[in-house]
């Protein structure tokens, strides 16, 4: 299951449309970013058990937006507003904290809070998208080095999946034999869980003897993991202290802290992935078209900050007093920087079999002439 | 690979599991030269699977528990090296085709060795390629372990263990969940590496037919020591009792040299029955060699001596059965009797699975109909789906107590019928892979069904345990019950059907008595390929004259 | 073994690399990052007013969260492989990360019971490290499972492997206990986890929520967010939570007898212990 583009530069693409969100929050521009990303998705969607992220991921950034709304439209009432309907109201006890539900409900307020969780979805449809195209594998494999064994620990659990499914179904037809072809529903959890937990327990301790003979772990300890280990922790310090120092409002103090704190990580995890010995078979190395997809992508917010720096008002939008949001030619061409995949499509016979791609031709055969 | 052509030795090893308080390997000594094949034989929990781990350091690193003596892989001490220190030297490969797969990928997960040993890009590259074509499974590199069949997968697992080129390979019942195209393959592929590379073999198996013919050198191995001294296959095995009816049959009828195949089996007949020829005007009793006077039994083993088949339990007719848009079962009728054994024969996919799950009323067919007064209960492949109590009585209760029933009488019954008396305190899943098939049987058949339905009972099974459910199954049908086999075991089916039912591609191909359905066919077990009518040593045995060796014992 | 050969009993643990003296600095670490964590994700309630620069930037501060919630991911994962990680704990890891994950699939009505519960029961079968790293590999796994991978997923870590690590202290504050009060002083935790665990994830969905009397502002005080927060979790999710907690509660007490004797078996795979006997060459 490979992708066009290295996972990193899927990563970046995403948090560059996140933050691109965050800075231009206006229904309109949000509204531009869900459909890049829906573009996206179709262009670049595999075909595996992922290619559903996107559309869960974006249902239920809906869901969360029109809970939001609800809550708020029923609690919210300032007085100005234009008043659009009344509902019964009641407040709930001390206990329950003591708030007010129903009453008027104010135009403004219903769309302020749909607009705010309007870029909430946004978010949600960034990162379905990111989930729809990326290669998991990758992902894993991306990570550093000093995180090797926690990256595995995710591929061979990945790799159970599918044989946990069938060991259930068997479970349960085992259970149903037992009696005869009856369900006895009495005490089937019990009877359904522990074989498959035993099973699949057994079956790691195989592999733990075949990961062992396959020459896991080998290689000890080096002075570097020592100095990674103080690394890690002088960071953790330094990060604490960012917090101590936010509370107390010296915020240069924090920031700097903070830097220090991620310094000192960044540090740690190096010298810890160069303590391993491990080598890394046909990876997916980080290309000048990843490069050149990740670097188109982060024009979008560094240019919308930069419109944002130079007064450009439509970027955010407030309900009140009631208005359309305004559209400007500028911030949208800053956003389609964020359909940088494009560059590079996937052939549309690519993954095709070549029996059916004979069929397929013959197909827009027929559609073209019919044109 | 530039090793010494050393091999593996065992120096007065013992070893102990943690918590267990039997002894697993007892002073053992065993020295597996370079470039050989050297077959282990013996029972379930007889520790050759131990003694397979201590070659490459699992026992006692990865398993824990108190070690002594000392173990030399290609000059490196097990006490000394850990498993992962001999993993360029020694390659390990389980039973269990579904848990060594790391990652759900063929290519990157034959890499896995080599990425842990540290090699450089190129050389990794070189080396998979290299594995993949010497396992022949170059097609398959793509593909998910999952969607593999099991001798592909086993094939892939060898793969992975070969990949950083070690000097010997250790495989622990590589075949025994395999059908046998699947085990064929694996042993051929086995075989062409010892032949073209030169790499040290040591091999566990139940399933000798196939795998002693491989073999260079052949050791007996019972409760923690050796008790035939490694030798020449046909020697050693030949008074063991898993090893392959040709030799029993061979040492019956006093043939030399011992055959371990069909093939040598035959030729030896062949000149025996010369000899017999050229005798018959010397000798008249006709003790020696072919007994082509004597005819065999009438009646089929399997049903009573003598009595005809009861009533009707179980009918099926026109079953159709239609799973994923294919036709698995199209138009199968089966019928089962008080008191006759059936066995279900097939290739992989001919719908055997289903037809018994269709029978055990777990699946309903799209057409067709299960009559019968008969009760019926399914035993499915593979046990640890059913295991979950504390204890193997507990876990008959159990059914019982689901049924309803309050009254355990049928408990010890069935304990005794399946030897596992001498068990029913211990946990279930400590027990080996036969005797938990036997648990799983027991706890199916204590519901009191008239019909017992097994799929693959004597999968991973070793004779002694294979002898205890032939007879428990034999006692049940001539106590008024019918059992239904499906099996790819010909040999089981030989011994103990009196009816066979071949199914091919979701019809019935043949059906009818054992004796008549087995001749002629790709199904014929060893005897009657050797020394027809024949189909068993015991019935040989019996035409002799000689009572039949109880199955189960080793004898010197 | 022959028992009357002179012995030299060597003990060698198993697949350990440190030496057994060297404690501080790892529970140094796990404190930490245990606070770190805490105040990251518990924000809201201290952060100043005039540290961000405007309200309609309040819905920056989850994101900025979540990244101090990944350092504090990475810091931990770096302590902890330190240790043993031998195969035996990768592989059960990985089986029961997969178990867990898919256990959050089922259609419980509150839906993370099946995942939760599992945690917690791993936990207390081999110590508070173990389920430290099972919480954090659940969530992963999961997230990879349900294609859900984003700026929530380092709190959903920590807050599940804090979880798995607190049920590992539990079940050796009650290692003297009979099985079943630990059974029910872990479906207790489990209960209680499962309100804790929605009111930290919501904390973080919350600054998302401007305007209204529910929302979050910089700045409050303490009391007046708490009020405010409590609210929020009362009108958006004590009802799905209570769900979980009561199924968490369930699972643990019908399942957690059989459970923990079957995984307590594998126990001794994770740490093997290794005598070496010497025999005299008599």
């Amino acid at each position: 299951m490979t992708s066009r583009f290295h996972a990193l530069a899927w990563l970046i693409w995403a948090l560059a449309a996140a933050i691109s969100l965050q800075l231009a929050p206006s229904p309109l521009y949000v509204a531009v970013v869900i459909g890049i990303a829906t573009l996206v998705v179709q262009v670049h969607g595999s075909d595996g058990p992922f290619a559903r992220a996107f559309p869960v991921l974006l249902t239920l950034g809906v869901v969360f937006m029109v809970i939001r709304v609800a809550l708020t439209a029923a609690t919210t009432h300032t007085g100005i507003g234009t008043e659009l309907f009344t509902t019964p109201s009641f407040t709930l006890p001390q206990l329950l904290g003591g708030f007010t539900v129903g009453g008027p409900v104010e135009a403004e307020v219903l769309f302020q809070a749909a607009a705010e969780g309007f870029v909430v979805v946004g978010v949600m449809a960034v990162f379905g998208a990111f989930n729809a195209v990326v290669s998991h594998y990758e992902l894993v494999q991306s990570t550093p080095r000093a995180f090797y064994e926690l990256g595995l620990v995710v591929t061979v659990a990945l790799a159970f999946v599918p044989s946990t499914i069938q060991a259930v179904v068997a479970v349960r037809e085992a259970d149903r034999a037992r009696t005869g072809g009856r369900v006895v529903r009495r005490g089937r959890l019990i009877r359904q869980a522990i074989p498959v937990l035993e099973s699949g327990m057994e079956r790691a301790v195989n592999l733990a003897e075949s990961m062992d003979a396959r020459g896991f772990a080998y290689g000890g300890a080096s002075p570097l993991d020592r100095v990674a280990g103080w690394a890690g922790f002088a960071s953790l310090l330094a990060l604490g202290g960012a917090f101590v120092a936010l509370v107390g409002r010296a915020s240069t103090v924090a920031l700097a802290l903070g830097a220090a704190g991620v310094g000192l990580l960044l540090v740690a995890v190096w010298a810890a992935s160069a303590a391993r010995h491990r080598s890394r078979y046909r990876p997916r190395h980080f290309t000048t078209a990843d490069g050149a997809m990740a670097g188109i992508a982060m024009l979008a917010p560094i240019g919308i900050a930069a419109l944002s720096a130079w007064g450009e008002s439509t970027l955010t939008w407030a309900a009140s007093p009631l208005h359309w949001p305004a559209f400007a030619a500028l911030p949208v061409i800053a956003l389609t920087a964020l359909l940088a995949p494009m560059i590079r499509v996937p052939p549309v016979n690519a993954a095709e079999p070549p029996d059916t791609a004979g069929r397929r031709e013959l197909v827009s055969d027929r559609g073209s002439a019919a044109k | 690979m530039n090793q010494p052509a050393r091999g593996l030795t065992y120096s007065r090893v013992s070893f102990r599991y943690p918590d267990s308080p039997g002894i697993a390997l007892r002073d053992v000594d065993l020295e597996v030269e370079g470039g050989e094949i050297l077959l282990v034989a013996g029972g379930s929990g007889s520790g050759k699977s131990t003694l397979l781990r201590a070659a490459n350091g699992l026992v006692p690193h990865t398993s824990g528990g108190q070690f002594s003596g000392n173990v030399l892989a290609f000059g490196r001490s097990t006490r000394t090296h850990r498993p992962r220190e001999l993993a360029d030297v020694v390659g390990f490969v389980h039973q269990d085709p579904e848990a060594q797969f790391v990652v759900d990928h063929v290519e990157r997960d034959l890499a896995f060795v080599l990425e842990n040993l540290g090699h450089e890009p190129q050389a990794m590259r070189r080396r998979v390629e290299e594995v993949l074509d010497a396992l022949g499974i170059a097609q398959l590199r793509e593909r998910a372990p999952t969607s593999l069949s099991s001798g592909e997968r086993q094939r892939c697992a060898i793969a992975g263990a070969l990949a950083a080129a070690p000097a010997a390979l250790v495989l622990d019942e590589p075949t025994s969940q395999l059908d046998p195209q699947g085990a064929d393959d694996v042993l051929a592929a086995i075989g062409r590496l010892n032949a073209d590379l030169g790499t040290t073999v040591l091999l566990a198996e139940h399933r000798l037919e196939r795998a002693a013919p491989l073999a260079d050198r052949a050791v007996i191995f019972e409760a923690g020591s050796i008790v035939a001294s490694p030798g020449p296959p046909a020697a050693v095995l030949a008074g063991y009792a898993g090893a392959p009816p040709v030799t029993h049959l061979a040492r019956l009828l006093g043939w030399e040299p011992l055959p371990l195949t069909v093939r040598d089996a035959r030729r030896l007949a062949v000149e025996a029955g010369r000899a017999n020829r050229s005798d018959r005007s010397d000798r008249s009793d006709g003790s020696n060699g072919l007994d082509g006077c004597k005819p065999p039994p009438p009646d089929a083993p399997g049903e009573a001596q003598g009595e005809a088949p009861g009533e009707l339990l179980l009918d099926a007719t026109g079953v159709h059965v239609e799973l994923g848009g294919r036709t698995v079962l199209a138009d199968v009728s089966v019928s089962a009797r008080q008191g006759e054994v059936i066995a279900l024969l097939g290739r992989n996919g001919a719908g055997k699975t289903t037809l018994l799950r269709v029978l055990g009323r777990l699946l309903t067919a799209r057409a067709g109909s299960i009559e019968g007064p008969g009760t019926v209960a399914y035993v499915p492949q593979d046990p640890n789906t059913l295991l979950f109590a504390a204890t193997v009585r507990a876990e008959l209760e159990q059914t019982l107590h689901l049924l309803g029933r309050r009254d355990h009488g049928d408990v010890d019954h069935w304990l005794a019928a399946l030897d596992l008396t001498h068990l029913a305190g211990r946990h279930p899943r400590s027990l080996a892979g036969g005797e938990r098939q036997r648990v799983a049987v027991a706890a199916v058949a204590v519901g009191g069904a008239d019909v017992l339905l097994l799929d693959e009972p004597t999968r991973g099974m070793d004779a002694p345990s294979r002898a205890g459910l032939e007879r428990a199954l034999r006692a049940h049908a001539e106590a008024g019950g019918a059992v239904v086999l499906a099996t790819h075991d010909v040999e089981l089916a030989a011994r103990s059907a009196g009816r066979v039912v071949v199914l091919g591609d979701g019809d019935v191909v043949a059906s009818g008595p054992a004796r008549t359905v087995l001749a002629g066919s790709l199904f014929a077990p060893q005897v009657l390929r050797v020394l027809p009518p024949f189909l068993t040593v015991d019935e040989v045995a019996r035409a002799q004259g000689v009572p039949a060796a109880p199955a189960g014992r080793v004898e010197p | 073994m022959s028992v009357d050969t002179a012995a030299l009993l060597r003990r060698i643990p198993g697949g350990s690399d440190r030496p057994g003296g060297r404690r501080a600095r790892p529970l140094a670490v796990y404190v930490l990052t245990t606070i770190l964590g805490t105040a990251a994700f518990l924000y809201p309630f201290w952060i100043p007013g005039e540290s961000l620069p405007s309200s309609a930037h309040a819905g920056d501060a989850p994101l900025v969260a979540a990244l101090v919630g990944a350092l504090v991911v990475a810091a931990i994962s770096l302590e902890v492989r330190r240790g043993t990680m031998n195969g035996a704990t990768v592989a059960i890891l990985g089986v029961l990360s997969a178990f867990a994950g898919l256990g959050r699939l089922l259609d419980l009505p509150g839906n993370n019971a099946g995942m939760l519960f599992l945690v917690v029961l791993g936990g207390a079968a081999f110590g508070a490290r173990f389920g430290l790293l099972l919480g954090m590999c659940t969530m992963a796994v999961s997230a990879f499972i349900t294609g859900g991978i984003g700026p929530w997923l380092p709190f959903q870590m920590l807050a599940l492997g804090w979880m798995g690590a607190g049920a590992g202290l539990l079940s050796r504050a009650t290692a003297r206990a009979d099985a079943r009060a630990e059974v029910v002083a872990l479906a207790g935790y489990a209960w209680v986890w499962g309100f804790l665990y929605g009111a930290i994830m919501n904390l973080w969905f919350w600054p998302f929520q401007r305007g209204g009397s529910l929302s979050w502002y910089p700045g409050l005080g303490f009391a007046d967010t708490l009020h405010r927060y409590w609210s929020f979790y009362v009108a958006t999710s004590l009802g799905w939570d209570a769900a979980t907690a009561l199924a968490n509660a369930l699972l643990v007490l019908i399942l957690g007898i059989p459970i923990l004797r079957s995984l307590r078996r594998f126990a001794h795979r994770l740490h093997p212990v290794v005598e070496l006997v010497d025999i005299d060459e008599t």
